[in-house]
């Protein structure tokens, strides 16, 4: 699985490339607006992460070409400007997502993961760890073979946790992911434990292995 | 008071003072003059007929002195003192059938070594009345004065202070975010022109000092994306180093949990600056009970944890043309602070009625100050959730739209109300 970064900030593209080559990705990354283009018109890639202010050219132009191209690389746009206009001119030009900066790399790893899948027709919708199942069509999850009755908000719980598996997802990012934009509302993360509880409680009464692991206060993570 | 009513007001207490003074003390002058030359003209004719009655004692024709006038009256006296008295004594008049004012002469003297009595009296009637006239006269003479100087001063008055009271509408109507030149017109009084200068190029400094106020707001918190992305990224890496013992871990949870709080603060401060540079221009009509009724549904599961009971009574459609972005973050900070600030078991109430939206919360059983909580920063200091720019921002879009935003705390309850009636 081969993934391009464009991106400026070169910190950032090495932080993003990092989290992202664990996962068994491999990644490329282009600094500036030529580099990505020369990239682009090399390699094919099965996601790009595009940042639109770029030197020596926008990425919406970068995407523009790349589309212009008939090329089928998923493309997730990273923004630091996060203005509405712009998310959906991106989109409008075959952007799969958008991502504002800053982010979690979690949720970055999710949506590259998401993004490939909806490109990939391979036929296997379905995630497999051991007893437990995920059918990522039916969006239902089951443990031996039998289907646990878990809701949409834990079922969205396990396919991130799951998507970062073996790795610390920071509890912002779980409650980012879990509430989305009213994640303001809370006064503080107990939400998330009542949410990671009932999950748990639920797979292990399925004759699942308790999997989903609280680091230290700091954060979950899925250890396979 | 009104500058106009100030200055004459001064003129005006001025005037009636001296009409009060100038009245009476021109009648007593009047009077007294009249009275001294009546006085002269007695003591004249006293001596006047002095040399006669001389001659007539001499004489001895005394009794036969008579005079047409029945002012005047002659006798041999038998008091030898001498003295002249004048007073002013009423008499019957017979010719006017009335009691009027004389004065009398009173008057004894020695002529020849003979003692005489001489008493002379003169109507002062005629003299009253022309002092009644003058001093008449004199009181309109006054009172048109008066009226005149009054009149011609106020008009006077509007007509300098006119430039004057355009350059205060102006300005009132001046707004700092938008950029309108006062564009005031010249005077013929070089203070009020000097004044239009000044506040011209004070609007001038000020509109650029905000301009360049918000622009570093812009650039600070745009440039602050980078690297609060690279601090959270990299954060987020050492997490997934090993092995992490449990300090390590609750440091950089603490650090997660601020570098979270500082990409909070940030976008809503890029909000901020957002709406003041006017990006949220393109309007649409939109419900506003929709759009409460879109957030309920989305904070649904907050408003179950914390077991609200949320009552609504919708007895009007509010239907808007505006931003739906803004109208979006307007309902949902507010409905969001009232859920946020709201105890377990507590109670929302939403109302529409006519153009008015209420909503009204249980939670702290403090009031807030109703002038602090809509400036920046104005926050509690325990909640480190919350950035304290909400009702800031809930401020500013109001002001866009002219819509009037207060607070109230009664009966426990905590209740904003917006007022739709400008659009």
């Amino acid at each position: 699985m081969k993934l391009l970064i464009v991106e400026d900030e070169i910190q950032l593209s090495k932080s993003m490339a990092n989290y992202l080559q664990r996962q068994g990705y491999t990644c490329d990354i282009a600094y500036d607006y030529k580099e990505g283009i020369d990239k682009i018109d090399s390699f094919d890639y099965d996601c790009i992460l595009l940042d639109i202010t770029l030197p020596g050219g926008s990425g919406l132009q970068l995407l523009k070409n790349l589309k212009a191209e008939n090329k089928l690389d998923g493309v997730i746009i990273i923004s630091a400007k996060d203005a509405i206009d712009e998310k959906i001119e991106g989109l409008n030009l075959g952007a799969d997502d958008y991502m504002p900066k800053p982010f979690h790399l979690s949720e970055l790893n999710a949506r590259v993961a998401a993004v490939i899948r909806r490109k990939q027709f391979r036929g296997s919708n379905v995630l497999a760890l051991n007893e437990l199942t995920i059918d990522l069509l039916a969006k239902t999850v089951s443990v031996n073979n039998k289907l646990v009755d878990i809701s949409k908000k834990e079922y969205d719980l396990l396919l991130y946790l799951v998507s970062s598996k073996n790795r610390v997802i920071s509890k912002n990012a779980i409650a980012e992911n879990i509430s989305g934009d009213s994640i303001d509302l809370y006064d503080n993360f107990d939400f998330i434990y009542a949410h990671i509880k009932n999950l748990k409680r639920k797979l292990t009464a399925a004759g699942c292995e308790d999997y989903i692991k609280s680091v230290y206060g700091m954060g979950y993570k899925f250890t396979i | 008071m009104k500058l106009l009513q100030k200055t004459i007001r001064n003129y005006f207490i001025y005037s009636v003072f001296i009409l009060l003074v100038a009245i009476p003390l021109f009648y007593f002058s009047i009077q007294r003059i009249v009275r001294e030359d009546v006085d002269g003209d007695l003591l004249a004719t006293k001596e006047m007929l002095r040399p006669k009655i001389s001659s007539a004692l001499l004489n001895n024709t005394i009794d036969q002195l008579h005079f047409v006038d029945q002012n005047i009256l002659i006798s041999v006296s038998t008091y030898t003192k001498e003295f002249d008295s004048l007073t002013t004594v009423e008499i019957y008049d017979s010719v006017a059938q009335e009691v009027v004012p004389h004065r009398v002469l009173t008057s004894n003297f020695t002529v020849n070594g003979k003692p005489c009595f001489l008493q002379v009296k003169t109507s002062l009637v005629d003299n009253d009345e022309l002092i009644k006239s003058i001093a008449t006269v004199e009181v309109i003479l006054l009172l048109l004065l008066l009226a005149g100087l009054f009149l011609i001063n106020r008009n006077l008055a509007k007509r300098i202070w006119k430039p004057f009271y355009t350059t205060l509408g102006k300005l009132r109507k001046y707004k700092v975010e938008k950029h309108e030149p006062l564009a005031l017109s010249k005077s013929s009084v070089s203070e009020f022109n000097d004044l239009n200068t000044s506040l011209e190029e004070l609007t001038v400094r000020t509109h650029n000092t905000y301009l360049s106020q918000k622009e570093f707001t812009e650039n600070a918190s745009h440039e602050m994306q980078s690297p609060l992305a690279v601090f959270q990224s990299k954060l987020e890496l050492l997490m997934q180093t090993a092995p992490l013992n449990e300090e390590q871990a609750q440091l950089i949870g603490d650090l997660a949990d601020a570098s979270q709080r500082m990409t909070r603060l940030n976008k809503s401060l890029l909000l901020l600056t957002k709406i003041d540079n006017n990006q949220f221009a393109d309007t649409e009509k939109i419900s506003v009970d929709k759009v409460l009724e879109a957030f309920l549904q989305q904070y649904q599961p907050q408003i179950n944890e914390k077991q609200i009971m949320v009552s609504k009574k919708f007895e009007s459609e509010i239907i808007l043309n505006v931003n739906k972005a803004l109208i979006e973050i307007l309902m949902s900070n507010l409905l969001g602070n009232a859920i946020r600030h709201n105890y377990f078991d507590g109670r929302i109430d939403l109302l529409i009625k006519e153009n008015t939206l209420i909503i009204q919360n249980t939670g702290k059983a403090v009031a807030l100050d109703g002038q602090k909580i809509f400036q920046r920063f104005q926050k509690d200091s325990t909640d480190n959730n919350s950035t304290g720019l909400g009702l800031e921002i809930v401020k500013k879009i109001c002001a866009i739209y002219n819509l009037k935003i207060s607070y109230q705390f009664s009966e426990n309850l905590h209740c904003f109300t917006v007022q739709f009636n400008n659009l």
